[in-house]
Parts: structure tokens; C-alpha cells; sequence
């Protein structure tokens, strides 16, 4: 067993501008299997950060940052809204041409901040966007009691990932057991999970093409 | 260079120019004021300060265009350098280079060889890299600016 904290102290810990390294065992898999020669497709779900930036502009690429975090829809999200008006709107913050394939799907710990329906939705304006060959990070608090550090993420290289202390308050967290959100990301299957500080685990996700079989390979190590 | 056309937004708000559209020579930048507001197209043929609004289109293919805290664009964009310290909703060409500044907010896709963002700049909307591109794209530029080099600004606001 490996802690992917036991890194963290050969990382140089610049501090300028509130950004921390964030050492990633899973980060280098996103790039693993991906064809770099081709134009590559980054969905970014978080905000624009210069670190990303920066470590995309080493490929031929188009990276797309959606910033839902920021998005009305989900800081004030109406209850009563039908799932087909929710999957609109997340297209709509997607805003990607309806044959894009996205090679890389960078969602942060945005699920936790996405209810039920709104998981859904987003799962569901994704599907036509993803196929097996698409990598997902995700990073979630290890299980439902553990409190969600509030950041927002970059990448900086193939085992950093860089974090971001957020001005504001909080939105609501929507905590969720593993099963519970294996559950809800549909067609995605989690293929690895690694420990991360702060009581958070980073996972790995493909597009399952059997999804009668989601059943998840998750083992945290 | 971004503390030239600071220098150069001060001083124009400082003697009020007017109007706010003006040419400094010694420089060769034009300045759109924070009180002016254009609806049309902005071709420049040397360097453009942006501190009101613009909707419509801003292009300055060999120069700098540089869009300061006071200015607002719902506009396209075309320059070879483009930095943004205020608020652009449209897509922006940037041949050699863009530059998002910490105050900077910009809704809209991006094309460019390098991209700059600070720490505190917004920005959502697609970004087009190709790194190959970056020698080939600011050869291209630096021989559009020396056949440019005399030309003189060509404003058309409607």
C-alpha cells in the first residue's frame, strides 16, 4: 500500500498566490493511453487555472474549462426543475459541438457539489461526448462523513495536480457513499481509487460500453 | 508593456480629452476611453487601448490591442498580442500571444500559440493550442509588422 501522501515532501511547496502541489498517483493515466499525436480534447469542469493551462499547452489541444462551479443552475438549484430541463442547461454550460469526443474529462469534486438529479443530468449531456477510450479524474471525500476541503484544481504535471484555496462560502455538499455515486455516474466505471490528503480520494473513470454491468473495480490503495 | 498603456489611460482620463479617441504618436497606440462607447467595427493599424465599450469587432492583426480594467467588450478580437485587464464577452484571435490578466473576465474561445492567465483572472470557453504553431505563427506576425510599420490607425465606429 502506497500513500500518495508519502510524496508530498520531495514536492517544493511554492506557496505564492495561495496554490499547493497536490501530488496525483492517478494524474499520469489521463495522458497514458491517449494518441498525443492527435488533436487532444480536455474538458476542464473547474475554473481556469494557469497551471492547466500551462500543462496542456505542451499538446495539440482544445481545452475547454466549463467553470460549473459558477453556474446559477447549481448554486441555486430549483428542485422542481424536469431532468430533461436540467440536462439543457448542463449541455448548454457544456457547450461542446454535438460530435466532439472528449479525451480527457477533468471533473474535480464536482459531483459533490451536484445533487442527485443534477449528477444525473450531467452524466446524461456527457454520454454522446465520451467513449471507452475517455479518462476522467474525479476527487471525492474519502466516504459520506468526511468533510470536502473547498479548493479549485489544476494540473501540473503527471503526478501533481495544484489546489487553490476558494474565497466564499461553501455551497451545500451532497455526501455520498462510493456505491452511492458508482450508482449515479451511469455508464462511467470507476477503475482505481488513490488516497489524497484531506480525506479525499482521487478516482480514475471509463466509459463502460456493457453498462448492464456497471459494476465497479474501486479498491482504494 | 502594460504599464505604458496604464500610463497612457491616466493621462487621458486626467485631461479629458475630447473626444476620447485619440492617437499618441510618440507611442503609435490608440486609445479608446472609459467614457466613449463605439457600436461597429475597431481596425486598427497600431497599437489599441481599450478602456470603454466596444461591440462589434476589434482587429489590430499586427499590434498590440490591450483592454483595460474599465473596458468592456462584447466583441470578436484580432491581434497579434491581446491582453485583457476588463471584461470581454466574444472570441479573440491572439496570433502571437493572450494575456488574461488577475482582473480580467472573459467569456468566449481562444486561439492562440501562448496563453497567460494570472491567478484571480476569469475565464470560460475553449482554448485552441497547438505548440508547433508558435515559431511559424510569430514569424508570420513580425513580418506583417514590418511591412505595416508606417501605416496609420483606421478607426470606423458606426
Amino acid at each position: 500500500m502506497t500513500s500518495v501522501l508519502s510524496n508530498s515532501k520531495h514536492i517544493p511547496m511554492a506557496q505564492q498566490n495561495n496554490t499547493d502541489p497536490l501530488p496525483s498517483a492517478l494524474a499520469s493515466n489521463l495522458i497514458d493511453n491517449v494518441n498525443t499525436e492527435e488533436r487532444l480534447i480536455v474538458l476542464d469542469m473547474g475554473r481556469a487555472v494557469s497551471s492547466t493551462i500551462k500543462y496542456f499547452s505542451q499538446y495539440k489541444c482544445r481545452l475547454n474549462f466549463v467553470d460549473l462551479y459558477s453556474e446559477d443552475f447549481v448554486l441555486d438549484p430549483d428542485e422542481e426543475m424536469s431532468h430533461s430541463k436540467m440536462v439543457n442547461l448542463m449541455r448548454g454550460a457544456i457547450n461542446l459541438q454535438q460530435s466532439v469526443k472528449v479525451d480527457i474529462c477533468l471533473f474535480w469534486d464536482i459531483f459533490s457539489y451536484l445533487s442527485d438529479p443534477l449528477v444525473k443530468a450531467l452524466i446524461e449531456s456527457l454520454k454522446q461526448h465520451v467513449d471507452s477510450s475517455t479518462r476522467s479524474l474525479i476527487i471525492n471525500p474519502r466516504d459520506s462523513r468526511t468533510m470536502l476541503p473547498f479548493y479549485y484544481y489544476g494540473i501540473s504535471g503527471p503526478t501533481l495536480l495544484t489546489q487553490s484555496q476558494r474565497i466564499g462560502v461553501q455551497p451545500s455538499i451532497y455526501p455520498r457513499s462510493q456505491r452511492a455515486l458508482n450508482d449515479l455516474i451511469d455508464y462511467f466505471v470507476v477503475d482505481r481509487g488513490r488516497l489524497m490528503s484531506e480525506g479525499r480520494a482521487e478516482y480514475l473513470l471509463f466509459k463502460d460500453n456493457n453498462i448492464n454491468s456497471v459494476s465497479s473495480r474501486i479498491g482504494l490503495r | 508593456m502594460l504599464s505604458k498603456y496604464k500610463d497612457l489611460i491616466k493621462s487621458a482620463d486626467s485631461n479629458s480629452v475630447s473626444p476620447q479617441i485619440s492617437t499618441n504618436t510618440e507611442s503609435k497606440s490608440a486609445l479608446i476611453g472609459s467614457d466613449v462607447k463605439i457600436k461597429g467595427d475597431v481596425i486598427s493599424k497600431e497599437d489599441i487601448v481599450i478602456a470603454g465599450e466596444v461591440t462589434g469587432i476589434v482587429q489590430a492583426k499586427s499590434h498590440h490591442i490591450h483592454i483595460s480594467d474599465t473596458g468592456i467588450l462584447n466583441a470578436d478580437i484580432t491581434g497579434n498580442v491581446v491582453s485583457i485587464e476588463g471584461s470581454v464577452k466574444g472570441n479573440i484571435v491572439g496570433l502571437e500571444n493572450v494575456i488574461i490578466t488577475s482582473t480580467g473576465n472573459v467569456l468566449g474561445n481562444i486561439e492562440c500559440p501562448r496563453l497567460s492567465l494570472e491567478d484571480g483572472a476569469k475565464f470560460k470557453g475553449s482554448i485552441e493550442m497547438n505548440p508547433l504553431d508558435v515559431t511559424a505563427s510569430i514569424s508570420h506576425v513580425k513580418a506583417n509588422r514590418a511591412a505595416s510599420e508606417s501605416e496609420k490607425p483606421d478607426i470606423k465606429a458606426s
